[in-house]
């Protein structure tokens, strides 16, 4: 079959360009993704603020009216999970704190709904261990390890985030290492 | 000076920063890496006994134990397929010799082997032995080649053909403390190991030794005639030591070599066949 003139031009600059286009792709959209699965650096910046069911914000709380971290976090420094604090415990000062505009007063508003209409919120998890690791808050606080250690600078952020850890074992590990806590597989995996 | 375990940190980790000359075990000090002092975790032998005389077979172990390690519902179908998971069962032996059929009992569970047949055997390292005297199955290493189970001669090791499923009802059942395994990983009796870590951070909470009696298993919880005691086998007061002089006191199939940590006290039965007495 002839093709003319103008035929073979469209085909190649046309198949450059594709594979142009696809090595482009690749190189944005693929080559980070794995980059990113060695290096928290750059996976980080992947990691997106998940939606809350009620835009609560620490930056407020652990910021500007600073609670400890502990007197919502109660199981912290005493159990293995830290807990998220049960509606009960925010209606301690929502009761009387109903918020300065409009804004936070619909918000507010979705808490003292939910403890009126007695629904747990329905909050999404921004720490999260695999299923096979048993992680215990309170051996690490008891070790001297403040919350900000592994979770950065809560008390500024508007929603929470994973910015400071990996949370990955090899993160771990090298704590454990460098502290001279035991690495023995059995004391997080059983 | 107190010094770790040799396997309290693993001896092929080099020094971060490099290649450095290795230093004489024992000569660092102990703030030479790190910010914290060398922890050094208390050695222990955790074992068990089992009077055989105390057991009635009553199951209450085997059921205890299937609900505070997450164990996957056994149904019909599985026993019939062999394959099962029992990380404690009881096993039953008819003597018929008598003039009255009589049932004997034994419950089995991994008997954690000081020269562990399973450990030599895996590929990926997912079972070791621990400072605790522990043979530790770690699950996210496990690849599931079963070599462990075969090479087991107690039949303590159980493989998961299935994802493990729950009827609705049995959701909240599930204990948090303990790994739920998924399909394809091997699994075993860990003694019970996220009660031993709970009781030790506790005492380590209170500053404390970890005492006699403090950890308590599920199945030596449940039994009803306290034929399971579990305890520290280094500690010469301990409960379990001063049972394993016991004059009934024997290992299953100690001949193997395999230095199991649990120990059996003979039945006393006083319709044994004596001398006399020949069928």
């Amino acid at each position: 079959m002839r093709l003319g003139k103008r035929a073979w031009i469209a085909i190649l600059v046309g198949g450059g360009l594709g594979s142009t286009l696809l090595g482009l792709a690749f190189l944005v959209l693929v080559v980070p993704r794995v980059v990113a699965h060695y290096s928290w650096s750059v996976e980080r910046l992947f990691r997106q603020a998940p939606q809350q069911p009620i835009a609560f914000t620490h930056a407020t709380h652990a910021g500007d009216a600073q609670i400890p971290c502990l007197f919502c976090h109660r199981g912290a420094d005493t159990e293995a999970a830290a807990t998220i604090p049960s509606l009960e415990q925010c209606m301690f000062c929502h009761r009387f704190i109903v918020g300065t505009t409009e804004a936070k007063q619909a918000e507010i508003r979705k808490v003292i709904d939910a403890f009126n209409n007695q629904e747990p919120v329905q909050w999404v998890r921004v720490f999260r261990l695999p299923d096979h690791v048993r992680f215990v808050h309170e051996a690490h606080i008891r070790a001297g390890f403040t919350c900000s250690d592994c979770h950065g600078a809560v008390e500024t952020m508007t929603t929470m985030r994973q910015v400071q850890r990996s949370l990955k074992m090899g993160d771990c590990v090298g704590c454990h290492r460098q502290n001279n806590a035991p690495t023995d597989c059995a004391i997080c995996h059983y | 000076m107190p010094t770790a375990h040799p396997l309290h940190t693993h001896p092929d980790t080099p020094p971060r920063g490099g290649a450095q000359p290795q230093k004489a075990a024992g000569a660092t000090p102990s703030a030479g890496r790190g910010t914290f002092p060398q922890q050094t975790r208390p050695r222990h032998k955790w074992g068990m006994v089992v009077d055989l005389d105390r057991c009635t077979g009553c199951q209450a172990c085997v059921v205890a134990c299937q609900a505070e390690n997450n164990i996957p519902l056994n149904t019909e179908s599985i026993y019939l397929q062999r394959r099962v998971i029992e990380w404690i069962r009881i096993e039953r032996y008819w003597e018929p010799n008598h003039e009255q059929v009589r049932a004997r009992y034994i419950p089995l569970m991994c008997q954690q082997c000081d020269n562990a047949p399973c450990e030599p055997v895996c590929p990926v390292y997912a079972t070791y032995h621990n400072d605790q005297g522990l043979n530790v199955q770690v699950y996210n290493r496990c690849v599931g080649t079963r070599y462990c189970a075969n090479n087991c001669p107690y039949h303590a090791r159980f493989f998961n053909f299935w994802q493990p499923v729950w009827p609705e009802t049995l959701d909240n059942q599930l204990n948090p403390d303990v790994t739920v395994r998924w399909r394809g990983i091997m699994e075993k009796c860990t003694f019970c190991i996220q009660r031993l870590r709970r009781a030790q951070r506790e005492a380590l909470r209170e500053g404390r030794t970890l005492q006699d009696g403090e950890v308590v298993p599920a199945c030596a919880q449940a039994c009803p005639t306290d034929a399971l005691v579990f305890g520290d086998l280094l500690d010469p007061n301990s409960r379990v030591s001063q049972l394993a002089k016991n004059k009934r006191a024997y290992k299953v199939i100690e001949d193997l070599g395999t230095g199991p940590n649990v120990i059996y006290l003979k039945k006393v039965d006083p319709y044994a066949p004596t001398a006399d007495h020949s069928h």
